[in-house]
């Protein structure tokens, strides 16, 4: 019986040193999550802070007086004339072949009504509309309908094309 | 039986300490009364370790549920942790349509100092004013050198500023963190947003009229105004302002479904960030003092309109029934009433229908309508366009229109052309806006309503009358004094007008206000633009003249061109059958139109 009595003693002393050890290790591991925390916590803080001023900083860069002043320096674009936007493949008057100068390049559909403006260097801040690309502005439907007239300058009497990539390939074709 | 009683009790591990056992070979005194006592003293004894146990269970029980079941109190817990993040700023950001900061606060320190700390009052003032010239030495070294715990040196460093202050290593001298109100787009909407004071409190704009909700929000506050059409609008009116040498100019951008301001600007005008301080760039002679930069001519001003009156003198004839479209009145002689004779610029010296008085500007046909219509019509439909009352916007500065008191006769007719009626540039637009957009009056707000929202209005003229002065606004672009605003594509409306000013009671003649309202597309109207410069001086370019048709009108024209991409707007085939039907005047039609 004494053995018995010893041997439970000695585990259950066992057993309450095993629990409390790891009760301060939990504990301690705990303080240092939470240490970590505040630390995070502190650190979002100045890095908001810091998002505060740099948006504020960035907003001041983007003065549209400042852009336009840059535009004038290095870009020269100019303001999308009416005449650039259409809004359907039908309004697309053909680019008048350029005899001297290179095409500039192929002019981008650009989504909704975000279009790319795309300056002929050497030719800044001038009128004529012809040598500007023209982009599909979608305020509508892209394409109106099947019976859409097709551009005069490219066929006449040729089956309306059912898609863009027919439509390019009847033009080359034609020129 | 008493070794029975004394055995268990000896063996007892629960034993209390005072507890003796009594030596076995004596006899216990068989007590009742002490059996009892014992017998109850086990009993706690039980109940206690029970307790104990007890308690130890939960802390056990616990335990094994925080290290060894995961997710649950734990989870609870992580749910109840605050959220991670800066304590809103004192006063809410101001954002544009888009999201673009027009206000924000930023923290900065102030510098201030305890003079009783500061061991040599000299030498630190030579210190501070290397690091900050700005500062008065004089008045510097006399604050460190009195007797108070404290002073401010200067409010809001910059960050190396501050820097720098530090490193000098001063005792006595203490930062205050604060919060300060930046303006990153500077002058852009000066007069919308307005400014604060050195204590953060709104002083005028917004800032003012929103003050408390800026205070109380936590998020953003998010205008109608739309920083693009903002500078487009201002960068075009200084472009008038410089060409004609007028001496200032407003403008402002309507969409005439809701009542959004898109843009609003009145110039001469100044930097939110540092109000009260001239522009350094500008010459000592055009400075402007500080009470012209900080009016707000589009809330503030009031201008007697000229001929832009006439839409609501055409609307009130029309809707009324007092005339149709096809109505003549006539126009061939001047009106002489008392000392004042009412002409015609270019008369036509005949009868002209309703379309040609308003296409022509006819001083004399106008009155002829009014007087037709009558002083209590004019004044009900006035009123009803909301031009007698100060227009509703969340700016505190705003005018009130003036009106003759009594309503005479004589009023009647000058009212009729724009004469005698003083208003703000917000209540033009606003009841232009009504004639165009279907005959429904929507308040001007500053706030962006969220998109797709149609706002209720009030029904101020009819659905066809708003349609028939459409096609009266086309034609004054087509042949009558806009016709500069021509050719821009979006197919735009509009009415000139060129008043003189009246000043202490008399009419000078070579001070104009120049005005022109417009609305594009105008086959079905999105946006309206009222631009107005006053004092313009004629140039060569425009022949030396000043008048609304070669100032404001192709400037507006280059605005629309400029803003009507940006705002979604499609241009407009004015040969397409639908928009020549819906700007056509039927009376007109075959009849040779003799230029204005």
């Amino acid at each position: 019986v004494g053995a018995v009595t010893k041997l439970s003693a000695v585990f259950w002393l066992g057993l309450v040193l095993a629990s409390g050890f790891a009760t301060f290790m939990v504990k301690y591991a705990v303080q240092g999550v939470d240490d970590r925390v505040q630390q995070i916590r502190k650190q979002t803080v100045a890095e908001q802070q810091e998002i505060r001023v740099l948006t504020a900083e960035w907003t001041y860069l983007n003065q549209p007086e400042r852009l336009a002043d840059l535009n004038e320096r290095f870009l020269h674009f100019a303001p999308i004339t009416a005449q650039q936007l259409q809004q359907t493949i039908a309004g697309i008057p053909l680019r008048a072949p350029a005899p001297a100068a290179p095409a500039p390049a192929a002019p981008v559909p650009a989504p909704a009504a975000v279009v790319a403006v795309i300056p002929r260097p050497g030719a800044p801040r001038q009128s004529p509309t012809t040598d500007r690309p023209i982009a599909v502005a979608a305020f509508g439907p892209l394409l109106a309908s099947a019976d859409v007239p097709v551009p005069v300058a490219t066929v006449a009497s040729a089956p309306a094309p059912a898609s863009l990539d027919a439509l390019f390939a009847l033009v080359a074709e034609k020129r | 039986m008493t070794t029975a009683a004394a055995q268990p009790i000896d063996e007892n591990p629960c034993r209390p300490r005072h507890f003796r056992p009594p030596p076995t070979c004596e006899p216990v005194v068989a007590d009742e009364r002490a059996a009892a006592l014992l017998e109850t003293c086990r009993s706690r004894l039980v109940a206690a370790a029970a307790l104990f146990a007890l308690v130890f269970l939960v802390v056990a029980l616990r335990l094994v549920e925080v290290v060894l079941l995961p997710g649950t109190a734990a989870e609870s817990h992580i749910a109840r942790v605050r959220p991670v993040g800066l304590p809103p700023p004192v006063r809410a950001d101001l954002i544009d349509r888009d999201g673009r900061l027009l206000a924000t606060t930023l923290e900065s320190p102030s510098l201030y100092a305890d003079p009783r700390q500061i061991i040599d009052a000299a030498a630190a003032t030579r210190a501070i004013t290397a690091v900050l010239p700005q500062l008065d030495p004089q008045e510097l070294r006399a604050k460190l050198a009195s007797h108070k715990s404290f002073v401010w040196i200067k409010r809001h460093l910059t960050p190396h500023q501050e820097y720098e202050i530090n490193r000098l290593g001063i005792p006595g001298l203490q930062f205050e963190p604060e919060e300060r109100r930046v303006y990153p787009y500077g002058d852009l909407a000066a007069h919308v947003v307005g400014f604060c004071g050195i204590d953060n409190n709104g002083l005028a704009g917004l800032e003012r009229a929103l003050d408390r909700k800026i205070r109380t929000g936590a998020g953003p506050i998010q205008l109608s105004l739309d920083a693009r059409v903002q500078f487009i609008l201002r960068d075009e009116l200084r472009k008038v302002i410089d060409d004609f040498a007028a001496k200032g100019a407003a403008g402002i951008v309507m969409d005439v479904r809701t009542g959004e301001v898109i843009a609003m600007v009145s110039l001469p005008d100044f930097d939110p960030n540092h109000p009260g301080v001239a522009d350094p760039n500008l010459p000592p002679e055009e400075e402007t003092d500080e009470k012209q930069r900080t009016f707000n001519r589009i809330t503030l001003g009031d201008y007697e309109m000229g001929s832009v009156m006439k839409i609501f003198n055409s609307a009130m004839v029309l809707d009324s029934g007092v005339a149709t479209m096809t109505s003549q009145f006539d126009a061939s002689h001047d009106i002489r009433v008392g000392r004042y004779t009412i002409s015609d610029y270019h008369g036509k010296h005949r009868w002209l229908s309703v379309p040609e008085i308003f296409m022509y500007s006819s001083n004399i046909g106008s009155v002829r309508e009014a007087v037709a219509a009558g002083a209590a019509r004019q004044r009900d439909y006035l009123a009803r366009f909301g031009l007698l009352s100060p227009a509703p916007i969340e700016l505190d500065e705003v005018a009130k229109p003036r009106y003759p008191n009594p309503w005479r006769e004589v009023n009647v007719m000058t009212i009729a052309f724009g004469h005698g009626l003083s208003l703000s540039p917000l209540n033009v637009i606003e009841a232009g806006s009504a004639a165009v957009n279907g005959g429904v009056l929507h308040p001007a707000t500053l706030m962006k309503l969220p998109p797709g929202t149609a706002p209720a209005g009030r029904r101020v003229i009819s659905q066809q009358t708003s349609e028939e002065m459409r096609k009266l606004l086309r034609l004054v672009v087509e042949y009558g004094t806009a016709r500069f605003a021509q050719g821009s594509g979006y197919v735009v409306g509009g009415k000139t007008g060129t008043a003189e000013k009246n000043q202490r009671g008399r009419y000078e003649l070579k001070k104009l206000v120049s005005d022109f309202f417009a609305a594009f597309p105008i086959n079905d109207p999105r946006y309206a633009i009222f631009t107005l410069v006053d004092e313009p001086h004629g140039t060569k370019q425009s022949q030396g003249y000043a008048t609304a048709g070669w100032t404001v009108v192709p400037a507006t024209k280059r605005i629309i061109e400029r803003i009507a991409p940006l705002l979604g707007v499609a241009p407009v085939d004015e040969a397409s059958p639908a928009v020549v039907d819906a700007l056509t005047v039927k009376s007109l039609q075959g009849k040779k139109i003799e230029a204005y």
